[in-house]
């Protein structure tokens, strides 16, 4: 305030001092000295200039700049003078920070931050309701009731036809062999409509972008556009346009590279090349989807018209989806009511609001992200409980110090004033430091998050700003309010009381908040613990579940040939030539193939007919169809159970056959030897018919944590379309020393052919458990987090509940108390409060338990091991930190405790 | 804390009379600080010694209670200074503090020259 008021500054002030100077002296020479002597008799008259000017400055200036440097000075001073107390409240509130801003960037990424599009509250995403009959092709993401995926005319209609968007975009992700400067890779390509950047509103970086006419029918349009990213750090920011890159074998222009930042309508894909969805049969040479209705596959997104509501959108729309769907009715097979009632009374299309877009990956990351940012909110509470209780114990302390101040003059200002210069100094190191972790935290949980595919991750290491201004500030407010405490007892005018109270027992109001503090510290441990009790055994059992074959020693790769231009003739045979080729190695036991990739989460189920089986009616059931090598069970060590295993006899050339697993005989035959010899074909597919020749045990497949389907496995040498392979290796030494052999051997047969993802099945498995892992992971980091915070906490109030005790100790120990009896006293009052405490949390910690139950695998919810773990922690703690500050009551000299009053 | 206060002190003890002086020394005709402090000297008899530290402190805090008012002027001897008036309010404050003043040495005055209670009542 005073700032502002200040008429005159210092050089004013001197300039009327040196007037007064020069008039003396003039004065003083009158009186008949000289001038050099009058001078000099005027200065020494007037005392020192500086110590007037000082004076003149104390009064005038804002001295609480000054004042609060010396502040801020004393505060480092005393916080210097208590390195523990300052090392703890610092820690704590920089973890909490820390935490809090690594976390919720991730959190805010995937689950709140809208596209980085044109106007993105215009969005919206499309799922319908209704049968799906023919081929679905999803990457997660839909339920019934909302499937994301349409046919590719369907989406063509209901852009053309719809009067209540501005555009109607649809794009597919597919791996694709991209071949740039005769160098071969195996890259995420979306196919994308033509009006897809213009309605998103992304600008290009490079040459153009596609338009509408950039797609008109199928196989018409080999143009691509390239991410910023992929043209960056794979093609060195080279002039492309008007280049020619090959995919999959086929040459396609390059027009442009689309602005940085921009990735793909759907959160978490991270194509490198665009192409239109019309070309959607180079991308994936196995599927021809572009021209059939019965083919769903591409997500899409539409701009609302400027006026149009999302309601009025949905109603236009749905009278035109519906009309589609009758007139697509009429050409499916089955005609029946029930088919028709499937497909027509049950559809409808959902507009959904999409602004953040449609995303299967951010629907996985939903739970996980939600649970540890829960955990990192308990963490922020036990630091923000933790910091506040360490200020208290530290005011309490100091009641005497400022009181003894107050009474020797010190104004109430400049006691809250120093006490607030405290607070910002613990708050400003607290979040500089929080500051410095973040970005590192934030780094290092992408990396591990990511695993080897770093460059793909959806999550950006950028920090959300907001949240770290967010928490900071909290941060700061916290310690403010909580360094104030002291200044409290200056309120109450009877000083003396507080005086007399500090040396008293402790008893009073300010008692029972620490106690809360201590129960509250203990409760949020006690969660957290349990939390990572719960997490840390899932993944354990996790990974310790048994497949059913042997995960040692087993290398996988993929080989896509038609990825490097073969035609489909020639595709099964050079996959056929790669298994002789890596059969032959030296370090090789046994090689095996699959186009359905073990313990990856895919899958390719379908309905099968099997001979000697009526179905029930309405009987809808799907079995697992791997296409494999015939050496494929043997190289993975399935048991067989009946019958034979496929082997060298089985050819292109020979009958059809098929093994079964004991899930599907059970299912179809009752028993497992009934099902030999019995056939099984893929309805209306002509030349899937093969005989049952052999019944393998169950063993796991789409992950360790689901149950075996019932599978089927044909020859992919015999199947009715050429496929791309998963390999499996297995090695007698360590897989990873066949690698380079592996790579030489299929660069042999042909250089274009793309080796991809290989990796160790012990790799696949845990890249298969990331998200349990990363719960995990962070747990068990938030749960030796919360027990040390809890120790420290405990620790400094116990320590000064004591000191407060002493001579309620003292008169005890006079009285004839024994100093074990001493120690008893304390540490049973810590155990009690800890008892209790925990005694409250469980119940609690079982029932938050329930809202992570579906992340948790063999592990009861009240898992008694996990309890009893977490409690044994606790006291543990709570006994040694109780065990300290009893012994140095113990240690009191009775007279002396006394004699302190 | 304790030594500052205790100078605090000193300068209140001054400051009533201090001010109650330049007010009257101001009442005659606006002057610069010099001329104040000699004016005091000079009327008192040399009586008085007038720190000019405090000098210029009680002037600054009587301008900012606006009882005077300051603006630089050119002294008869062509130096550059600063020219103190008394504004209405002064005045006021001049007549209230000069009566109280006078209030104050009477009763001084009057226990200091009296015989005291003991023979007054005898």
């Amino acid at each position: 305030m005073r700032l502002f008021r200040r008429k005159r500054n210092a050089a004013d002030f001197a300039e009327e001092i040196k007037a007064h100077l020069a008039l003396e002296a003039d004065e003083l020479a009158s009186e008949g000295l000289s001038e050099d002597e009058a001078r000099r008799n005027a200065k020494a008259e007037f005392g020192s200039v500086s110590v007037a000017a000082e004076r003149f400055r104390m009064r005038g200036r804002a001295h609480w700049a000054d004042d609060l440097i010396r502040d801020l000075r004393y505060g480092l001073r005393g916080l210097a003078k208590n390195p523990g107390f300052t090392a703890a409240a610092i820690l704590t509130l920089a973890l909490a920070i820390g935490a809090n801003t690594t976390i919720f960037s991730l959190l805010d990424q995937a689950l709140l931050q809208a596209l980085p599009v044109e106007d993105p509250g215009q969005l919206v995403v499309f799922s319908f309701a209704g049968s799906h009959p023919g081929h679905w092709h999803s990457e997660g993401g839909s339920t019934p009731g909302h499937v994301h995926e349409f046919s590719y005319p369907m989406y063509r209609d209901l852009r053309d036809r719809n009067t209540v968007l501005t555009g109607l975009i649809a794009a597919a992700e597919q791996d694709a062999g991209v071949t740039w400067n005769n160098r071969a890779e195996n890259v995420s390509t979306e196919m994308v409509s033509g009006n897809y950047f213009q309605t998103l509103g992304v600008r290009p970086a490079l040459g153009r972008l596609f338009v509408a006419g950039d797609e008109t029918v199928k196989g018409a349009n080999p143009l691509a556009v390239l991410s910023f990213d992929y043209w960056k750090t794979h093609l060195g920011e080279a002039p492309v346009v008007g280049q020619t890159l090959l995919v999959n074998g086929t040459p396609f222009t390059v027009v442009g590279v689309a602005a940085p930042g921009f990735h793909s309508m759907v959160w978490g894909r991270r194509p490198a090349v665009y192409v239109p969805a019309t070309m959607e049969a180079v991308v994936e040479p196995e599927r021809d989807y572009v021209n059939d209705r019965q083919s769903y596959w591409i997500d899409t997104m539409g701009r609302l018209r400027p006026g149009v509501t999302r309601e009025q959108a949905a109603a236009a729309l749905n009278s035109l989806f519906l009309a589609l769907r009758k007139t697509e009715f009429t050409g499916l097979h089955d005609q029946s009511d029930k088919a028709r009632n499937e497909f027509i009374g049950a559809a409808h299309l959902n507009v959904d609001d999409g602004a953040s877009g449609f995303s299967p990956l951010r629907d996985d990351m939903r739970t996980p992200l939600t649970i540890v940012m829960g955990m990192v909110l308990l963490v922020v509470g036990m630091a923000i409980v933790n910091v506040a209780s360490l200020l208290l114990v530290r005011a309490a302390t100091r009641v005497r110090e400022f009181s003894v101040r107050y009474a020797l003059g010190a104004t109430r200002g400049q006691i809250v004033r120093q006490l607030l210069a405290e607070g910002v100094l613990l708050g400003v190191a607290g979040a500089a430091l929080g500051l410095l972790l973040a970005p590192r935290a934030l780094d290092l949980l992408i990396h591990w998050m990511s695993g080897p595919s770093a460059d793909h991750s959806a999550f950006s290491a950028t920090l959300d700003w907001r949240v770290l201004g967010f928490t900071i500030a909290a941060t700061l407010v916290a310690s403010l309010l909580f360094s104030l405490a002291p200044a409290a007892q200056f309120w109450n005018p009877r000083l003396a009381d507080a005086l007399k109270q500090q040396m008293g027992t402790g008893v009073g109001g300010s008692l029972r908040f620490r106690r809360t503090c201590v129960a509250l510290q203990i409760g949020f441990s006690m969660l957290l613990i349990v939390a990572a009790g719960l997490f840390v055994k899932t993944i354990d059992n996790l990974r310790n579940v048994d497949p059913g074959f042997a995960t040692d020693r087993l290398l996988s790769f993929d080989l896509a040939p038609e990825m490097a231009g073969y035609a489909p003739a020639r595709i099964a045979p050079v996959e056929q030539q790669a298994l002789d080729a890596i059969a032959a190695l030296p370090g090789v036991r046994a090689v095996g193939a699959t186009n359905d990739r073990d313990l990856a989460s895919e899958d390719r189920e379908g309905d099968v007919l099997v001979s000697g089986y009526t179905s029930k009616p309405d009987e809808e059931f799907d079995v697992e169809l791997p296409w494999v090598s015939n050496g494929y069970l043997q190289t993975l060590g399935v048991p067989l159970l009946a019958g034979r295993l496929f082997d060298g006899h089985d050819t292109a050339a020979s009958g059809r056959v098929a093994i079964v697993n004991e899930s599907f005989a059970k299912h179809f035959f009752g028993s497992i030897g009934a099902a030999l010899g019995h056939h099984v074909s893929r309805p209306q597919q002509d030349g899937t018919d093969a005989t049952i020749v052999g019944v393998v045990r169950d063993v796991k497949h789409e992950s360790v944590r689901d149950a075996a389907m019932p599978t089927c496995y044909v020859l992919f040498t015999q199947a009715v379309k050429p496929t791309e392979l998963t390999f499996y290796v297995r090695t007698w030494q360590a897989p990873q020393a066949a690698a380079n052999e592996v790579r030489a051997a299929i660069a042999g047969i042909d250089a274009k052919l793309v080796v991809g993802d290989l990796s160790t099945m012990t790799e696949d498995i845990d890249n298969n458990l990331l998200s349990e892992r990363t719960i995990a992971l962070l747990a068990a980091v938030f749960g030796i987090l919360a027990t040390v915070l809890a120790g420290v906490g405990l620790y400094g109030i116990l320590a000064y509940s004591t000191a407060q005790r002493t001579r309620e100790i003292g008169i005890r120990m006079a009285l004839g108390a024994r100093r074990t009896a001493v120690v008893g006293l304390i540490v049973r009052e810590v155990l009690l409060l800890a008892g209790g405490a925990v005694a409250v949390t469980v119940p609690l910690a079982m029932l938050g338990s329930r809202a992570v139950r579906s992340q948790l695998f063999g592990v009861s919810i009240a898992d008694p091991g996990v309890y009893g773990a977490g409690i044994a922690v606790i006291l543990l703690v709570a006994a040694i930190a109780g065990l300290v500050p009893a012994r140095r009551a113990a240690s009191i000299n009775p007279t002396e405790a006394l004699r302190n009053e | 804390m304790t030594t500052q206060k205790s100078a605090d002190d000193r300068i209140a003890l001054l400051q009533g009379t201090l001010d109650l002086l330049i007010l009257k020394t101001l009442l005659l005709a606006p002057c610069h600080g010099q001329g104040i402090a000699r004016s005091i000297q000079r009327q008192s008899e040399e009586v008085f010694f007038v720190d000019h530290g405090s000098l210029y402190l009680a002037l600054q805090r009587l301008e900012d209670k606006k009882w005077i008012a300051a603006k630089w002027g050119v002294s008869e001897n062509n130096r550059k200074a600063r020219y103190y008036s008394l504004t209405a309010k002064g005045r006021e404050q001049l007549q209230e503090k000069a009566s109280e003043w006078e209030r104050l040495t009477r009763a001084m005055g009057l226990i200091l020259n009296g015989t005291g209670p003991g023979t007054e009542e005898a």
